[in-house]
């Protein structure tokens, strides 16, 4: 019993490890966790991380029936604009058949989660998506003025300009 | 407990008095209820002010010629827009659009005439079906909600215009705007992801304007401005099977 507890204190923390890795590092680490592609492109995911890996799925089921249903398409949540920005088109040389390398594929065999979305959907964009959303102008421009690819200077730049709108 | 009674009776004024404000306030410009136009735009979803329509001129419409159909299936990647359904035979694959040939035997007239969805005001496809998934949009287009639908295909047996498909076999690289899948019933959507868009044409009407036919109008049936309301008001049209009280959006001239 007291093994047990202490295994159960244990796991939490092995969890919060888990699921907080770098989407960009556990790509390329083996070890714990699920090999988790990074994104394509963008900075920011339409949420919050931390909310898109707990809710995604009520996001994207809003979405859906509204999109169906109602007709309106206009929502951020929809599993297209997932796509655009976390797996690449078919014509570049990222693209990947390979399932394990899908980023929603990846994590959900790794969570041992079945979900039919790729039974219908497209698993990929159609074509590159340089004009999405969270690719904006000003995103643009701060990457041509701070050519050094320094990312973490470009995403302390993208937090201040946040209330400016460089990023929407 | 009189007190409260007084608390409600002020509130209830409030209520009453801000009511009267409001109302004021909408009738003021009421001109408004009825002058917004209702085109159909991007981003705004379906809306009752509009009935989605197609009127084909089966005069124009050529014997032989395909182009909408194989329109149709490069937008939505079904038939020859696909490489799956291998292991399908011909009455299984799916099918969302087709040719018919119809023959006068007392005088050998041939018309010849594109026939899918009719995207009925009564459609018996949704009365039938038992999750509802088979529905109808405010605008008037019928679509399958494939994410509810469980295959039992009723809807094809209740269609009268043999219009939808069951899809047998696992598919991959469906358009990203259409997905299909394996145990699903579908049928022509109108190019729903096109309306949305504020395209305001479908991919078959934009085939047969390539092809220089011109044998199919598309628009809002409820719109006294749009070509296709002003084309059934000039010209005597029909519904496919009248009798059967669907009122479908597509027309035909000619038959």
């Amino acid at each position: 019993m007291k093994r047990l507890s202490k295994l159960l204190s244990v796991l939490p923390a092995l969890l919060a490890l888990t699921l907080s890795a770098p989407a960009g590092a556990a790509g390329t680490e083996g070890g714990l966790g699920p090999n988790i592609p990074a994104p394509v492109k963008g900075e920011q995911c339409v949420e919050d991380t931390g909310e898109m890996r707990k809710n995604h799925m009520k996001y994207l089921k809003g979405h859906r029936n509204e999109a169906l249903r109602e007709g309106n398409r206009s929502g951020k949540y929809s599993l297209k604009e997932c796509l655009e920005c976390h797996v690449p088109p078919a014509e570049t040389a990222q693209a990947s058949r390979s399932e394990g390398e899908h980023f929603c594929k990846s994590c959900h065999q790794y969570a041992a989660v079945r979900v039919d979305c790729f039974e219908c959907h497209a698993t990929r964009p159609e074509k590159s998506a340089m004009f999405h959303p969270l690719v904006t102008p000003g995103m643009q421009t701060l990457k041509d003025v701070h050519q050094p690819d320094s990312a973490a200077l470009l995403n302390n730049l993208a937090e201040n300009q946040n209330n400016t709108g460089a990023i929407q | 407990m009189s007190e409260t009674k007084h608390t409600d009776t002020a509130r209830r004024d409030f209520l009453s008095n801000s009511a009267k404000l409001a109302a004021g306030v909408t009738l003021a410009p009421g001109v408004m209820l009825y002058g917004v136009a209702h085109a159909a735009t991007a981003g705004q979803g379906a809306s009752d002010k509009v009935r989605w329509g197609m009127l084909v001129d089966t005069n124009k419409c050529a014997k032989g010629c395909d182009a909408c159909v194989t329109g149709c299936e490069k937008e939505n990647g079904w038939g020859q827009g696909s490489n799956d359904e291998q292991r399908s035979n011909s009455k299984q694959k799916a099918q969302w659009i087709r040719k018919v040939e119809l023959r006068n035997t007392a005088t050998g007239h041939v018309q010849s005439l594109p026939m899918m969805c009719q995207h009925c005001e009564n459609p018996p496809c949704v009365d039938v079906c038992p999750t509802g998934a088979s529905m109808k949009r405010a605008d008037g287009i019928v679509l399958v909600d494939k994410h509810i639908c469980i295959g039992c295909r009723y809807c094809m047996m209740a269609c009268p215009y043999k219009a939808r498909s069951f899809v047998h076999e696992e598919l991959t690289d469906q358009r990203a705007h259409a997905p299909r899948g394996k145990g699903t019933v579908e049928s022509c959507t109108f190019c729903v992801h096109k309306l949305d868009a504020g395209d305001g044409t479908t991919a078959c009407a934009e085939a047969c304007n390539t092809e220089g036919h011109k044998a199919i109008i598309v628009g809002d049936l409820k719109d006294p401005n749009s070509e296709i309301a002003q084309a059934v008001a000039e010209y005597a049209t029909t519904q496919v099977r009248a009798d059967l009280g669907l009122n479908t959006g597509m027309r035909y001239r000619g038959i």
